[in-house]
């Protein structure tokens, strides 16, 4: 067998297995989009992936019957504030912790850093749960906005990292005409930082939009505040779940389809940001 | 430095301590905050509003004897030990082959990506119902290919935790892929290139020069994974809610019940903040010796290879 064949054939059983991968990890998500046009019976019986008639009709019964639209609202609410929240938040304080001299700035510094590598879970959503009762913030979605927008420590590492590595010219430039930090922040910084504050924001809106623990515990005796994942995940423990597959996978592709949208059209800086905050050598 | 140019030095920076208090009050709030609440609740029994009282080591001494807690610690061990077997050889080999100069690579590596941007919540549903019994895809298609005779049950005692892993490896696969990708990526070309001259391809290639050199991405790699891997709990807690017969519930599922033992948990749980705390602390003791265990051991590694 000449090289050539040899390589050829390497690189078939290649594509074979890397297919065989992509078609499973491919599986579920097409599973979803697919099932959210059968019938309940379809989804009940199994059988083809493909359905036999396309209900759109699910799409309008769960959100007009099963409060979806409340759920949808709910999410694009969360998200949108807990994304700006966070981009502000993080750059303003990346800038002062990355370029200003300040007395304390390397204990507030190593608190950020410890802040990633502490993680307590759940327990932590008891004494901020109680604390939302007692400033009577428990009836609107603001607890959870801000709950995951939180600390910020692994996004104030991600910015301060990238303001280092802008030239220090600028700042003294901008010094020089009488700026002061915060116009310096505002006019001079803030614009060259769109590349990693778009990887901010981006892996914000996942956190928000995705958030299940925080919004469910948040949401517990307020149907009406729920997030599109709470209100799918609810449809799994209702009295007739079993005569509602249709509507629990009709809600959940409402769910995943605008974050298939922003993976398609940002994926790049998904793959960068992954990587960049927390792999160097 | 002197104290009249510390103060001096203060209020230079006046607006700079105001840009930073809104971000200060968010890590006061829900980094420093649930801490110091933690620290203090460990020694209360505090189990409903307003009622709760000093019992000083007691919740330690209910620890050592809780068997829910100790058949949570085995779950997560066995958990985080099979999550990282199987996910971080498997990520590597995916990386190593989209890495290659195949055609629509770029589509390969999107696709195993892609679990990592969509709600784990909802997927867990999703899941649910592919692994369901009765009517789920899996029984269908083993069933359909001969290779069980009657339905396997996912969810039963002896494959909830096989079940659970499954799920876990298909949401992590494509994120270590990616660590592992951005360090190959770091691997100079020319290195290649030399050994090509020498004669190394294919299998030497890798085992000589691609291995070892990933060698320090990889223990990072490790490290990330075997933190993450203690913390995953939302994935539990929708498709099992840690049974069946408490057989998949690990620390943090369990901790989450304590604190709100009600909606999506099972009845076997009373709450009790205090004791909930003391649990939250023993994880963090228990996750914090494992990793750095994990990384003494690495760089003894480092030294004998």
């Amino acid at each position: 067998m000449g090289i050539k064949a040899r390589t050829r054939l390497t690189h078939g059983l290649l594509y074979v297995f890397l297919t065989i991968f992509a078609v499973v990890i491919l599986y579920p998500v097409v599973y979803v989009l697919c099932g959210s046009l059968k019938t309940n019976l379809q989804l009940m019986g199994g059988g083809s992936l493909l359905p036999t008639t396309w209900e759109f009709g699910n799409f309008i019964e769960v959100w007009e019957k099963a409060n979806f639209a409340q759920y949808t609202f709910n999410s694009v609410f969360i998200a949108a504030f807990s994304t700006a929240g966070a981009v502000i938040l993080s750059s303003m304080t990346a800038f002062c912790l990355a370029r200003c001299d300040f007395p304390g700035r390397k204990i507030l510094k190593n608190l950020y850093m410890m802040t990633m590598f502490i993680a307590l879970g759940a327990v932590t959503l008891r004494p901020l749960y109680t604390l939302a009762v007692q400033t009577g913030l428990q009836n609107s979605l603001w607890p959870i906005i801000l709950i995951t927008i939180g600390a910020q420590g692994n996004n104030v590492f991600l910015v301060t990292k990238f303001v280092s590595g802008l030239p220090k010219e600028l700042d003294e430039a901008a010094i020089l005409d009488g700026c002061g930090p915060f116009r310096l922040y505002y006019m001079v910084l803030l614009p060259l930082l769109k590349p990693i504050l778009a990887t901010v924001a981006l892996f914000q809106f996942r956190i928000a939009w995705n958030d299940y623990i925080t919004s469910s515990v948040f949401t517990m005796t307020r149907p009406e505040l729920r997030p599109l994942t709470v209100g799918v995940v609810q449809l799994k423990y209702g009295a007739s779940a079993a005569a509602e597959y249709h509507l629990m996978m009709a809600g959940a592709a409402i769910s995943i389809i605008p974050m298939l949208l922003v993976y398609l059209l940002c994926n790049r800086y998904f793959v960068e940001g992954t990587t960049s905050g927390s792999v160097k050598g | 430095m002197n104290t009249k140019s510390l103060k001096s030095r203060i209020r230079q920076n006046r607006t700079v301590y105001a840009m930073l208090l809104p971000g200060f009050i968010f890590l006061v709030l829900f980094a420093i905050y649930p801490i110091v609440w933690i620290l203090r609740m460990m020694f209360y029994q505090y189990t409903s509003f307003g009622d709760f009282n000093f019992t000083g080591l007691k919740n330690f001494s209910t620890l050592i004897h809780d068997e829910m807690f100790w058949n949570a610690l085995k779950n997560t061990l066995v958990y985080a030990f099979f999550k990282l077997i199987i996910t971080i050889p498997l990520s590597f080999v995916l990386a190593y082959f989209v890495n290659m100069k195949l055609r629509g690579r770029m589509i390969y590596r999107s696709i195993y990506f892609m679990p990592t941007i969509i709600s784990v919540s909802i997927m867990s549903t999703v899941f649910y119902l592919i692994f369901n019994p009765y009517n789920g895809s899996v029984n269908q298609l083993l069933m359909t290919l001969g290779i069980v005779d009657e339905p396997i049950n996912w969810f039963g005692n002896q494959f909830a935790m096989v079940t659970v892993l499954l799920i876990a490896v298909w949401g992590a696969l494509g994120n270590y892929m990616t660590y592992f990708l951005s360090g190959l990526a770091t691997i100079p070309t020319d290195i290649y290139e030399s050994a090509e001259l020498d004669g190394a391809t294919g299998w030497k290639r890798l085992w000589h020069i691609t291995i070892p050199m990933m060698a320090p991405i990889t223990q990072t790699v490790i490290m990330l994974a075997l933190i993450q891997a203690f913390k995953d709990y939302e994935n539990i807690m929708v498709l099992t809610g840690g049974g069946p017969n408490n057989c998949t519930e690990t620390l943090y599922l369990y901790i989450y019940r304590l604190m709100f033992p009600m909606g999506d948990s099972y009845g076997n749980v009373v709450l009790n903040y205090g004791y909930g705390a003391t649990v939250a602390f023993a994880t963090a003791i228990i996750v914090g010796i494992i990793t750095m265990l994990y990384l003494r051991w690495s760089r003894k590694m480092d030294e004998t290879f």
